[in-house]
């Protein structure tokens, strides 16, 4: 008898699931590339036991299952007893392992233990990637129903629902939005800045993690100011302004589809590419696998916003005062973009410069931990306490340990689960803000002043 | 007995090789075929090739994990490097490979040689200490894993003591033979156990990269595979 899970599932077919787990495996082994990468890995096991000691999970749990190789193996044993002659000829004469429910029960657990955040494969000689067995093992269980109801419902709305984004927000409301968002800034700096709606021919069209819109308006506005004090050419387009895309999290499907309306909507407003909010895996889903889903060599270009402003600062477009931030501010890199050492450097030089007392967190950059909210848990309430107490565990003594104000989580996903990791250890002087937060605070506002009376 | 030792270090010897290498190869192919497989059907065909050409090179030269971490990671190196340079370089195997294949190059010295082949022998006994002492590495191995390991230390404490009579209480032949017999057995099972690792790591971050590259239209066959094209999220 199936177990019950401990996030929310919606109702699903209970029988045979053993044999529609292997129908579906079969199914995208033939279709996709998985094959031949599992094939590999199957092959590769030298169990040396040097990935657990950088799992977070495995570090407060100790269990055997949360130890990355061992996780892995669970669909990597399915792999070998399935799908490989050998496998199905042991199968055939010892009988020795079969998949059963309480297998993919336990499967259905451990896979959304693991946050995907490939940690662990910094330290594998094997080079073996946890992330993408776990990311496949989740679209496998996915197809026979098994995937947390927090990310379906998400998913579903944004790609049949009416509001086509996962947070429900009608057009109407978020043009209010951000006239609403205009006027504050108007109100609070005295400046005229502008968030352009359906422009086309701007250089950018603008994917925040959509839920931004009603959670994270200092960064929205931050945003927006740097984009008219440098000029930038961007715009929010009506047809799909959600850089979320949970299908990285549960099913190739599903990323595919979103990504591609990412890129149909740059090229309805005749874009030049995709401007990722702070949003760490709204800017991999759409740096990583729009030229896969839609164009290949030819897909728009995929920028992340601290990109964007850390080119113009440098370029002396954006006057940031220098220790503006008194308080001391540390920086929290996401996984999805910072662990293939892609964006490290950008927010901190913009931080070094802007707050008086900078301190990094022990360790960081590539080897940062994960908030223990990635890989879509931080979606699913029911989990909570396992997110925060084990999985953000280390994030929790990281921040404690820099005695920090300000977290800087430049991540709608991380920002939610740093709050509650907070929150549930105590640390309640803590803020946790985006770039642009504190970017809204330092900016230098005479010489903005001076510089738009030059130019007039 | 001599009849033993020369079928020992003669045609078992050469049939162990020969399997050894064509299997590894084939595993090394393998590899690299797959690589090629799913960049034909990737939706996105670039490599972050320097990325992958540094993590590489880490792995294969981990000079800079050795004072990293733990007393396993140095053991881990320090074994490996032994393992690898004494069997190639020492006088004795140089003039068996030389007469059994053609193949020669020069000798170690022997004092330099007893190091690396004390290195190894050292190296897999941490190992081994470490997977029963560490917790973490103990839930993880399967009886095979211990297997490796005595099938690796046998021919290096036989082919240690064989070079070394003066600290071999065995009789000498019988030391010898079980060196040439182990050695063989390594070899042959070399692309039938984890030890595959040897051809498998060069081509492993590769992999895990190209692994990222899917392709594109596979969500809409896999759908259809399982009659869902039409169906609601
Ligand atoms: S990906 Fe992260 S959470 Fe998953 S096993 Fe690796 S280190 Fe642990
Ligand atoms: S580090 Fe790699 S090879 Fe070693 S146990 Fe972990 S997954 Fe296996």
């Amino acid at each position: 008898m199936p177990r019950k899970m401990p996030y929310y599932v919606e109702p699903y077919d209970l029988v045979g699931r053993p044999a529609r787990f292997l129908e579906a495996f079969a199914a995208i082994l033939e279709h996709s590339t998985y094959g031949p990468v599992i094939d590999f890995y199957a092959r590769l096991k030298t169990r040396c036991a040097r990935c657990p000691d950088l799992c977070p999970v495995y570090q407060v749990t100790g269990e055997k299952r949360d130890i990355p190789c061992e996780r892995s193996d669970m669909l990597l044993e399915v792999y070998r007893r399935y799908f490989t002659t050998r496998g199905k000829m042991k199968g055939r004469l010892l009988d020795d392992f079969e998949l059963t429910d309480e297998y993919l029960d336990d499967m259905a657990e451990s896979y959304w233990r693991c946050t995907a955040c490939r940690r662990c494969k910094l330290e594998c000689p094997m080079g073996i990637d946890h992330g993408l067995i776990t990311h496949l093992a989740r679209w496998i269980l996915s197809e026979i129903g098994i995937v947390p109801k927090a990310l379906v419902v998400s998913v579903r709305e944004q790609l049949e629902g009416e509001t086509k984004n996962t947070s429900a927000i009608p057009v109407p409301a978020l043009q209010d939005n951000c006239a609403f968002l205009e006027d504050e800034i108007r109100e609070m700096f005295g400046y005229e800045a502008k968030f352009p709606i359906d422009v086309k021919g701007a250089e950018w069209v603008f994917f925040p993690a959509v839920s931004d819109y009603l959670l994270e308006a200092d960064t929205l506005m931050g945003i927006a100011v740097v984009m008219q004090i440098t000029g930038g050419s961007w715009t929010i387009g009506t047809g799909d302004f959600d850089g979320i895309n949970y299908g990285l999290f549960y099913s190739d499907r599903m990323l595919g589809r979103i990504v591609r309306n990412e890129a149909a909507e740059v090229r309805r407003l005749e874009a030049k590419g995709v401007l990722a909010g702070e949003c760490g895996h709204a800017t991999r889903a759409a740096k990583g696998f729009i030229p896969t889903y839609a164009g290949g060599e030819n897909a728009p270009p995929v920028m992340n916003i601290m990109q964007y402003t850390h080119r113009v600062w440098k370029e002396g477009k954006l006057p940031l005062l220098a220790g503006a931030i008194k308080e001391r501010v540390t920086y929290h890199d996401p996984c999805n973009i910072a662990r293939s050492g892609w964006i490290l450097e950008e927010p901190r030089d913009i931080l070094k410069h802007i707050c008086a007392d900078y301190v990094d967190m022990f360790p960081n950059r590539r080897e940062n931990y994960c908030c223990g909210g990635g890989g879509g848990s931080v979606s699913i309430d029911e989990i909570r306490e396992f997110r925060t107490k084990t999985g953000g565990k280390a994030k929790a003594d990281q921040i404690r340990a820099t005695g920090a104000k300000y977290v800087v989580a430049p991540c709608a996903n991380c920002k939610k689960q740093v709050r509650e990791v907070c929150e549930d250890h105590g640390l309640s002087e803590v803020e946790t803000v985006g770039l642009h937060d504190l970017i809204l605070k330092a900016i230098d506002w005479d010489r903005v002043k001076n510089v738009k009376k030059e130019t007039a | 007995m001599d009849a033993w030792l020369d079928f020992a270090r003669g045609p078992a010897f050469r049939f162990a090789l020969a399997v050894m290498v064509l299997g590894l190869l084939r595993h090394f192919a393998l590899a690299l075929l797959s690589v090629r497989a799913i960049l034909r059907r990737a939706g996105d065909k670039t490599l972050p090739v320097t990325q992958i050409r540094k993590a590489t090179l880490s792995w294969l030269f981990p000079v800079k994990k050795l004072g990293h971490h733990t007393l396993f990671a140095a053991a881990s190196v320090l074994f490996h490097l032994g393992a690898i340079v004494a069997p190639l370089l020492l006088a004795a195997h140089v003039t068996l490979i030389e007469a059994s294949t053609g193949l020669a190059w020069p000798a170690l010295n022997p004092l330099a040689a007893d190091i690396l082949t004390l290195l190894a022998i050292g190296g897999l006994l941490v190992l081994f200490v470490v997977r029963i002492a560490k917790r973490a590495a103990r839930d993880l191995s399967q009886r095979s894993d211990y297997g490796v390991l005595l099938l690796v230390l046998v021919p290096f404490v036989t082919g240690f003591l064989a070079a070394h009579p003066g600290l071999n209480p065995f009789p000498f032949t019988a030391v010898l033979l079980l060196h040439f017999l182990s050695a063989d057995l390594l070899l042959f099972m070399f692309p039938f156990t984890k030890l595959v690792h040897v051809v498998l790591l060069p081509a492993t971050q590769l992999v895990s990269e190209a692994a990222w590259r899917f392709d594109p239209d596979a969500g809409e066959k896999v759908a259809k595979a399982l009659g869902k094209e039409n169906q609601r999220i």
